[in-house]
C-alpha cells in the first residue's frame, strides 16, 4: 500500500524526465574512455544498471625472454574478473589474479559528469576503493593473518573529454599496505596520468602512467627487488558488446597494489609485457530509461 | 385535461423536431471513431476495452514507456524487456498529416516540425483503430508467427513484446492496462480531415449506416502497409535519387539517433562527430549489418543472449529517396547547416 504510494509519484516524474529530455539544454560527455580500465588501471567509466560484464585479462612475460620464450608469451598471469552496473553511476566488481593468487573487490561511483549547456561540469569524477587479497602461501611457512593479506586503495579519477579524439585523465591515488617487506612504504601516494586518442570510430591508442615517488619504492638493495614507475601503452578496438584492449607495460599485477608500488621491470632494459584485455558484456535485468 | 394533453403533445413534437437523427447528437470533434462506427452497427473488435479506469490507463503508459509499472497490488512489476521499451520503435503520437495515404515525405517534414521520432514501428496514436497489425510482408520475416498477430492487436503486443524485444509474455493485467493505454490514444472525428459536405453526409440522412462506415473508412488506413525492399544492387551508386542533406539530418537526428544516443538501445553510439560520420560513410559499400543500406533495409533478426535487434525500415517508413538524402547527410553533413 504504502511502497505503492512512494512508488508512482516516482515512476510519474521518470514519464515526465524522459517527456522533457528533448527539451534539456545539459549535454554529458559519454564514452571519455571505451572502457572502464585503461590498461591496467580503472577509467572514469562505469558500466551502465543491470550490465554484467566478464573481462578477461593476460600478462605475458617480458619481450626480452628472447625467442625461447615466444617473447615471453611461455609465461603468462591472468586476471577473471565480474563488473556489475547496479545504478548508471555505482558499479562493483571482484577478480581473481594468479598473480601472488590474488583476490580483489572494488566499488566504484561516478560523482560527477562532464557536461555542458544548462549545467557545464568540466570534468568527469569518479570514487573508487578497491580490496585485495594475497592468497600465495608463503615459503617460509608463516602463516599470515588474513590482515595481514589485505591491502587497500583508493583512487580520485578526473578526467576531460576534450575533443570526440581525444580524453585524459589524472588518478590521485592511495595505496596501504597491512604488511610490507622492511625497505617498502605501507603508505604510498601515487598521481597517475592517462589518455586516449580516437583513431576512428573503434580504434583508439591509449597510455597510463603512475608516478609513484621513487622515494617509496625500494631500489634494490633490500629484501624487495627494486620496483619503477608504471607505464603502459595500448590499443583498443571496440566493437559492439565486446572491447579488445592490446598493450605494453612493465607492470605484470593487474591491480592497484602491484602497477603502483610493485612494478619490477624497466621499460628501459626490455622488460616490457604484452598483455591484453577482453570484455563481454551481458544484460541481465532491464534498466530505467534516459 | 384535453388542454393539457394539447401542450403535452405540442412539446413533445417541438422537442423531437429539436432533437437530430441518431449519433447526430455526438459528432463533434472530440467524439472517438469508434464510438462513432459502433453507433453505426459496426462490430465491436476483440481488443475493446470498454470504459477503461485513469489507473489502468497510467499503468499502460508506464509499461509502454518505461518496461514496467506498479501492479494492482502495488508491487513493482519486472521489465518486459531487458532491452527495449515500446517507445524504443514506436510513437505515441500522431504522424501523418494525412491519414489516408502513405507518404514518406509528408511523414519526415510533419516529424521534422513537431520534433517526433522518425521509427520503424507504427504509431500507438490511432493503432485500435487499425484492423489488422504486421500487414503484408512482415510475414517474410517472422513467418507463422504473424499470422495470429496480424489479427489481433493483443497478439501483436505479444509478438513485440517476447519476439523483438525478446522480453516476456505480458500478463493479463498488463495486457489490458497496454490496450487501456492505446485506447486513450485512439483516433476522434476532429483527426480526419473531412470536408464540410462529407460532414454534412455523416450528419444528414442521405447516407445509410453502411455507407457512412464506408466513409468514415476512407478517411484512414486501416492497416499500416509494409513492404520490404533491397538494398540497392550497387552500394556505391546507391539508389538512383539525388539525396538532400538537411532532409537526411532530420532523418538521422530523429531516426538513427533514437537509439543510437548515448546509453540508449544500441552500443553503437552515433554522434555528431566527424569520427561517426567516416565510419558510417566507409561502411556504406560492405556488404554486412555496417552498411546504412544493409541494416535500414533488412536490419537484424533477434537472438537469444541478445544480439542486438534493429527492425528495418520498410519502404513506408523510409523511402528509398530518403535512405539517399541520409547518405547525403553522412557523406556531407556540413551541407546540412
Amino acid at each position: 500500500m504504502y511502497k505503492h504510494l512512494i512508488m508512482r509519484p516516482i515512476l510519474l516524474i521518470a514519464i515526465l524526465l524522459l517527456t522533457t529530455t528533448a527539451y534539456s539544454q545539459t549535454e554529458y560527455a559519454y564514452e571519455t574512455f571505451d572502457d572502464t580500465r585503461i590498461v591496467n588501471g580503472h577509467s572514469v567509466e562505469t558500466n551502465m544498471e543491470g550490465v554484467l560484464t566478464f573481462i578477461i585479462s593476460h600478462r605475458f612475460g617480458t619481450l626480452n625472454l628472447g625467442a625461447y620464450e615466444v617473447w615471453g608469451l611461455d609465461n603468462a598471469t591472468m586476471r577473471m574478473g565480474l563488473d556489475y552496473g547496479i545504478t548508471g553511476n555505482l558499479m562493483v566488481g571482484i577478480g581473481r589474479s594468479t598473480f601472488e593468487k590474488t583476490a580483489d573487490g572494488y566499488l566504484k561511483y561516478r560523482l560527477l559528469a562532464q557536461s555542458s549547456g544548462d549545467r557545464t561540469v568540466p570534468v568527469t569524477l569518479t570514487l573508487l576503493g578497491t580490496t585485495a587479497l594475497k592468497t600465495l602461501r608463503r615459503f617460509d611457512g608463516i602463516d599470515l593473518t588474513l590482515q595481514q593479506k589485505l591491502s587497500y586503495t583508493s583512487q580520485v579519477l578526473i578526467s576531460r573529454k576534450f575533443s570526440p579524439r581525444f580524453s585524459a585523465q589524472i588518478m590521485p591515488t592511495y595505496l596501504h599496505r597491512n604488511l610490507v617487506e622492511d625497505d617498502e612504504q605501507n603508505d604510498i601516494f601515487s598521481l597517475g596520468f592517462a589518455g586516449q586518442y580516437q583513431l576512428s570510430k573503434n580504434w583508439s591508442l591509449s597510455m597510463e602512467y603512475y608516478a609513484t615517488p621513487g622515494s617509496d619504492l625500494p631500489d634494490g638493495s633490500g629484501p624487495s627487488p627494486e620496483y619503477s614507475q608504471s607505464m603502459a601503452l595500448g590499443v583498443q578496438i571496440d566493437t559492439k558488446g565486446h572491447v579488445f584492449q592490446l598493450h605494453f607495460g612493465n607492470s605484470r599485477g593487474m591491480i592497484e597494489k602491484f602497477f603502483v608500488a610493485e612494478t619490477s621491470g624497466k621499460w628501459q632494459d626490455g622488460d616490457i609485457h604484452f598483455g591484453f584485455n577482453i570484455t563481454r558484456d551481458f544484460t541481465v535485468k532491464g534498466r530505467r530509461v534516459r | 385535461m384535453k388542454k393539457h394533453l394539447i401542450i403535452f403533445g405540442t412539446l413533445l413534437i417541438l422537442s423531437m423536431a429539436m432533437i437530430p437523427a441518431g449519433f447526430q447528437t455526438t459528432l463533434d470533434a472530440t467524439t472517438p471513431i469508434a464510438t462513432l462506427l459502433f453507433d453505426l452497427g459496426e462490430p465491436k473488435p476483440e481488443h475493446l476495452i470498454e470504459n477503461p479506469s485513469a489507473e489502468e490507463i497510467l499503468r499502460g503508459e508506464e509499461i509502454v514507456k518505461l518496461g514496467r509499472t506498479m501492479a494492482p497490488d502495488g508491487s513493482q512489476s519486472s521489465y518486459v524487456s531487458k532491452y527495449y521499451t515500446c517507445t524504443s520503435c514506436h510513437n505515441v503520437v500522431r504522424e501523418d498529416p494525412d491519414l489516408t495515404v502513405v507518404d514518406q515525405d509528408a511523414r519526415l517534414d510533419y516529424a521534422m516540425t513537431n520534433n517526433i521520432a522518425y521509427l520503424q514501428g507504427s504509431t500507438f496514436w490511432g493503432m485500435v483503430n487499425r484492423e489488422t497489425w504486421y500487414n503484408d510482408d512482415y510475414v517474410l520475416k517472422y513467418g507463422d508467427l504473424v499470422r495470429k498477430a496480424e489479427k489481433s492487436l493483443e497478439e501483436s503486443v505479444h509478438l513485440c513484446a517476447t519476439v523483438c524485444a525478446q522480453g516476456r509474455p505480458l500478463e493479463d493485467w498488463e495486457m489490458q492496462s497496454v490496450l487501456a493505454y492505446f485506447w486513450s490514444l485512439q483516433m476522434k472525428i476532429g483527426d480526419l480531415n473531412l470536408s464540410d459536405s462529407e460532414k454534412k453526409q455523416l450528419a444528414g440522412t442521405t447516407l445509410t449506416d453502411a455507407e457512412k462506415i464506408a466513409l468514415i473508412k476512407s478517411e484512414y488506413l486501416q492497416k499500416s502497409p509494409a513492404t520490404f525492399v533491397d538494398p540497392p544492387d550497387n552500394k556505391r551508386k546507391g539508389y538512383p535519387y539525388e539525396g538532400d542533406p538537411k532532409l537526411g539530418k532530420g532523418i538521422y537526428e530523429l531516426g538513427c539517433q533514437h537509439c543510437h544516443r548515448p546509453e540508449g538501445e544500441s552500443d553503437v553510439v552515433f554522434d555528431n562527430s566527424n569520427l561517426t560520420y567516416k565510419w558510417l560513410k566507409r561502411h556504406i559499400p560492405d556488404n554486412s549489418e555496417l552498411s546504412i543500406y544493409e541494416i535500414i533495409r533488412k536490419g537484424t533478426y533477434a537472438e537469444y543472449g541478445h544480439k542486438e535487434y534493429m527492425p528495418h525500415y520498410t519502404q513506408e517508413k523510409m523511402s528509398d529517396q530518403q535512405l539517399e538524402h541520409l547518405r547525403a547527410f553522412i557523406e556531407h553533413p556540413e551541407d546540412a547547416n
